[in-house]
């Protein structure tokens, strides 16, 4: 060899620090949280595309023995979400999280995170739904940049989906019975709204849904939904309408008002 | 270059390889040199429907496999100058269908001086179907006037849009034409089905015309004749309005309005 290797460290540590997400995890079942996640997500397969993620238990419900690890982090890897570690987890649990390689994190809150009251359950309305626990994406300690509006100009059609990561979404003519719109912000529908629309799809509890000509399959923001299989309601089938989450200080009740036509 | 127009819906069933054998003879009979291509490898009818069946020799597949030129292939049609059918492949599957090979063919079209090229479609949203969208210029969206073609036909139009050459080069998009078939208006008046405003409205794409549900259309396909053949019957005279609105000519919509008969027919039978 000419040159000798150089005489020093073949792998350096230096510190750093990560934007990273966190999950809570309610319900660690992984059937229900299937569920709860593509109705969420809609079912876009990699809707995470690879970031990592924290999995904080401190809000878990029920109290369980165990954990089938496996299929949970197979279920999140399948939205191409990478769990890196777990917080707050249970004593009892900390074995199988080991097993599965997921760092044991420590429990103190960082000083810059910012608690994001989490989506409950769907209203009454839709009652012969169950309540379900979904897993509520926390904001990071940095946001992620702001991504100017997407906009879609020709109708949205059945069995297509579109993602506005980062922001607002506008639809110019409409989405059908069968099509899926999903955006960290919100969306603005000039034209019938018929399909599944899902705002503020990272957690943002004040995006909210407009649309010209109300009448969609699902809506959602920032995981409260409903569904509308008794129908939509008179006051807004058809009509101008918004969709925003209300209720004054936990923000976990959709409400779907008509707005002025003139 | 040949325009080229795909007939297609999604839904099986619905009257496209009718409509492609009206159409593409319509336009033969206005003096354009016309080719209509069956693209259902395996399940071939536009020859039956076309009455050609018996002199299939060589199909499109052996086309795209270089086993026999377009002119070996190609069927001059008995009714119609300008007119020619290219058949699909009966014992092939699907697969021996590429995009090269499909490309290849419309070019070779083109060149023999072919004004139009009439894709008709099979049902679904496989790769036969995706073949026969991928090259089109224009694309009829035959839908009846049900809520399944029409779910249907949403859905093959957005595949349209995404997987057009015109979509994926950034191109004009594919010209789209809705064509309600299998018509009934006493069923629309009586509310048992969707009016044709209905679809329109559910797919806002602009109407090209709608065919009247008619005993004419199996017969004609019994003897092997393109429907707009019938002569002076409601089916030909409505696929005859359909290509004379694709010409950019104005029509009036006919046979959409339900009138009730007379009494007298009433009484001795009648519609």
């Amino acid at each position: 060899m000419a040159d000798a290797a150089p005489q020093g460290k073949l792998i350096e540590f230096k510190g750093a620090s990560l934007a990273v997400m966190t999950a809570y995890i309610r319900d660690a079942d992984a059937v229900r949280l299937a569920d709860a996640l593509h109705m969420m997500l809609g079912g876009m397969p990699d809707f995470f595309a690879g970031e990592p993620a924290i999995l904080d238990f401190s809000q878990l419900g029920g109290q369980p023995e165990r954990v089938d690890w496996t299929a949970l982090i197979s279920l999140l890897r399948r939205y191409q979400l990478q769990p890196v570690g777990v917080r707050r987890l249970p004593p009892h649990l900390h074995d199988g999280a080991r097993r599965v390689n997921l760092a044991l994190l420590g429990d103190d809150v960082p000083a810059a995170e910012r608690p994001i009251t989490p989506p409950a359950p769907a209203p009454a309305s839709t009652a012969e739904v169950p309540p379900l626990a979904p897993v509520a994406a926390g904001a990071p300690a940095d946001e992620p940049p702001r991504a100017p509006t997407q906009v879609v100009e020709r109708p949205l059609r059945s069995g297509q989906q579109v993602y506005a990561k980062g922001g607002d979404l506008v639809l110019l003519a409409g989405m059908s019975p069968g099509s899926e719109v999903i955006a960290d912000g919100s969306i603005h529908c000039y034209g019938p709204l018929r399909g599944r629309a899902l705002a503020g799809a990272r957690g943002d509890t004040s995006a909210r849904i407009f649309s010209t000509n109300f009448g969609p399959e699902l809506v959602s923001i920032a995981g409260v939904y409903r569904t509308f299989d008794r129908g939509i309601p008179q006051a807004v089938a058809g009509r101008n309408a918004q969709v925003r989450l209300s209720g004054s200080d936990n923000l976990h009740t959709l409400e779907i008002i008509p707005l002025q036509n003139d | 270059m040949a325009r080229v127009i795909v007939v297609t819906s999604g839904k099986g069933g619905v009257g496209k390889t009718t409509s492609s054998a009206s159409v593409s003879t319509g336009l033969a009979l206005r003096g354009f040199k016309t080719a209509v291509i069956d693209f259902d490898v395996g399940l071939r009818n536009l020859d039956l429907i076309m009455g050609c069946e018996r002199r299939v020799v060589y199909d499109l597949i052996n086309v795209v496999n270089g086993e026999a030129n377009l002119h070996q292939a190609l069927i001059k049609d008995k009714h119609c100058e300008n007119l020619f059918v290219l058949p699909a492949s009966q014992t092939r599957d699907k697969d021996a269908l590429t995009e090269e090979g499909v490309e290849k063919v419309l070019k070779e079209l083109t060149h023999m001086g072919f004004e139009y090229v009439v894709c008709d479609s099979p049902a679904g949203i496989e790769r036969g179907a995706v073949m026969a969208l991928t090259f089109a210029d224009e694309a009829i969206i035959v839908t009846n006037p049900e809520v399944s073609s029409v779910r249907d036909s949403d859905r093959i139009l957005g595949i349209l849009q995404s997987k057009s050459r015109r979509a994926i080069e950034g191109r004009e998009p594919v010209r789209e034409h809705l064509l309600v078939t299998r018509y009934s208006p006493k069923r629309v008046e009586d509310g048992e089905m969707l009016s044709y405003k209905d679809v329109q409205e559910l797919l806002r794409i602009p109407l090209i015309g709608v065919i009247p549900e008619s005993d004419d259309v199996l017969q004609a396909s019994n003897q092997g004749l393109p429907a707009i053949h019938l002569k002076d019957s409601d089916v030909a005279t409505a696929y005859l309005d359909v290509v004379a609105r694709f010409l950019d000519e104005d029509r009036p919509l006919r046979f959409v309005n339900y009138e009730k008969p007379g009494l007298l027919k009433r009484l001795f039978g009648g519609k």
